[in-house]
């Protein structure tokens, strides 16, 4: 192995690992400040650092300070204190390895070879998260029943009925996914979505398998116990459900763990069925060979985007009552200055580029280009996922399995025979 | 005689709303009208900055009690125990002594309310002959750290000030 070896399978794998925290924070930001914004509050936004608040993203750091800082309780009635401890363990655990079989650029070539960009460079794909998001649902199940509280069963209960419901229904989805891609291999799979459909229509999942993609977002918010189908915490019948037992740090990693497995689930859905790092229109042979148009292009766009980035900035970053020497426009002149620092180091580097155009280095700028759009498309998705939360009440038990069950399982197997007999008559 | 029987019809049968998408989607473009809104201009919040802004008391909003005096600074209290008699909670303790102003036989010579007992009824108001305790100081928010602070003593009430006018006050309904 030479050395860049080493170095890319370093950056692969922290790529993988920390890129899904980091989003736990931006997550859970989301969540509230898009809960907040969705029922015309303003959500946590008092917390700061020398009156910096960085638009709420400092709250995250006084609940990890409080969570962290909080007793850790293990109640005396618990028997097996091992499994109740490593429940929260397993939700977390699974939910981060689950990300690491998905792409999250186009395979780079630097000097002849050529690198899977995934965690785990290998072709298992979508099998490994199959695979995982069956497991993590035992965590739940174990932390029901090690809690030996009722509500804690209840919860682990339901959650285990639920994803047993709708692991068939997102695995016949796969499936005629699967038929028209013809690879369970994720980084093939998004090759085949660059390709386009009647010449102009970009071939992504979505286009090619509406009802099976429809299949599995549903089924995919159920996995990921998110509202309409959050039954295994409903805090109206089961106080907290399976994490009433659990204080800090261990309901912390319960909690990060549900927004891991949103981050995860978010990449899943966005590499099957909308492109996953693809821009549509662009293949990686396209950006490749016109990276200096590129890379000039970005150099023109990214200042712009800048600029109203940083109107918007002014115009919300103010106080709204009468307050002398507003101390937040002054913390919002210190942000625009750090947006034009940035802007100008994206510059020099997007200069570097435009000059070295070709080889080597225009393959790294499609790989950069290419690890932007997939990370953009998949807050998109979780921002749906938070969008779906403060839209929708949650399904009553017996409504859920009935969708599951009478609904989309028929559904997703008409699927298959329509995808089957259109793939057969076409090929 | 029978009443008028109002049927109401029954929604979601047909397939429009059976197919539940549509209606999901309906009710997503709602939620996001409000959030896109909100997100390009966050004037647009139905939120009250609270500690720097603070809400509008009306006359007739019951907050902390103070004792009223009269002109000459003399305070209205006759120690009657009207208030203490009448007072659910049982927050107000009132030892009567003698009066040293003129004005009438009796007067408090201690006059506690304990505002954590205090459930802010405004039955000690409504009982006072003299119109000598009000709960028209404007004061929602009674905070402190030690248990002892709640207690409010029979100086600490005569000093505070009302925060309406006579007549703002008598429109209220007093």
């Amino acid at each position: 192995m030479s050395q860049l070896d080493i170095l890319l399978l370093v950056l692969r794998v922290a790529f993988g690992a920390f890129v899904p925290l980091c989003f736990i924070a931006v997550l859970v930001w989301m969540e509230r400040r898009g809960a907040a914004f969705f029922q015309d509050r303003s959500g946590p936004n008092r917390a700061n650092i020398f009156g910096f608040r960085a638009a709420g993203l400092v709250q995250n750091l006084a609940d990890a300070v409080k969570l962290i800082t909080k007793e850790d309780v293990i109640p005396d009635h618990v028997k097996h204190k091992f499994y109740f401890v490593l429940a929260p363990v397993i939700v977390f655990c699974i939910a981060l390895m689950s990300f690491a079989a998905v792409p999250f650029a186009d395979v780079l070539v630097i000097n002849g070879k050529e690198y899977i960009m995934q965690a785990i460079p290998t072709d298992l794909g979508i099998l490994w998260f199959l695979a995982l998001a069956g497991f993590a649902v035992y965590g739940i199940i174990l932390a029901g029943w090690s809690s030996h509280n009722k509500y804690g069963v209840l919860g682990g209960l339901r959650a285990a009925a639920q994803v047993i419901s709708y692991e068939i229904p997102m695995g016949l989805a796969i499936i005629s996914a699967l038929v028209v891609y013809g690879t369970v291999s994720l980084t093939e799979i998004a090759q085949f979505q660059g390709q386009l459909l009647f010449g102009f229509i970009p071939m992504w999942g979505v286009v090619l398998q509406p009802l099976g993609a429809i299949i599995f977002i549903v089924a995919a918010f159920a996995e990921a116990n998110r509202t309409p189908f959050d039954l295994a915490e409903g805090e109206s019948e089961l106080v907290a459900g399976f994490h009433v037992e659990y204080s800090s740090m261990k309901f912390g990693m319960f909690f990060m763990g549900e927004y891991v497995a949103m981050f995860t689930s978010s990449a899943i859905i966005v590499t099957l069925y909308f492109g996953g790092y693809q821009l549509p229109w662009l293949t990686t042979e396209t950006l490749v060979n016109h990276a200096g148009i590129v890379s000039f292009l970005l150099m023109l766009a990214v200042p712009a985007f800048a600029f109203l980035f940083s109107l918007w900035i002014r115009k919300n970053n103010k106080s709204h009552y009468d307050r002398p020497d507003d101390p937040r426009v002054r913390e919002a002149q210190v942000y625009i200055k750090a947006l034009w620092v940035l802007v100008g180091g994206i510059e020099v580097l997007l200069l570097f580029f435009m000059v070295l155009s070709g080889g080597a280095a225009a393959n790294i700028l499609v790989a950069l280009l290419q690890i932007i759009t997939f990370l953009v498309k998949t807050t998109l998705m979780c921002f749906v996922y938070v969008w779906v939360r403060w839209t929708l009440p949650r399904f009553r038990y017996d409504q859920l399995q009935s969708l599951g069950w009478q609904t989309l399982l028929p559904l997703s197997l008409l699927n298959i025979l329509v995808t089957s007999a259109v793939v057969v008559a076409l090929s | 005689m029978s009443g008028k029987v109002k049927v109401m019809e029954r929604k979601g049968k047909d397939l429009y709303e059976r197919l539940y998408l549509i209606e999901i989607f309906k009710g997503m473009a709602v939620t996001f009208g409000h959030f896109i809104t909100n997100f390009l201009d966050n004037s647009k919040l139905y939120v009250r900055h609270y500690p720097e802004q603070k809400p509008e008391i009306t006359a007739r909003w019951r907050g902390r009690h103070r004792l009223t005096t009269h002109e000459d600074g003399t305070m209205k209290c006759v120690a009657c125990f009207m208030c203490q008699t009448n007072c659910p909670a049982k927050c107000i303790m009132i030892e009567a002594g003698e009066r040293s102003d003129g004005r009438t036989e009796k007067m408090p010579v201690r006059f506690d309310i304990d505002l954590l007992e205090c459930i802010y009824c405004g039955y000690c108001v409504e009982a006072c002959p003299m119109d000598a305790i009000r709960m028209d100081t404007g004061i929602f928010s009674v905070t402190g750290s030690e248990r002892g602070s709640f207690v409010m003593g029979l100086n600490a009430l005569l000093a505070t000030p009302g925060a309406f006018t006579e007549e703002e006050y008598k429109k209220g309904g007093a």
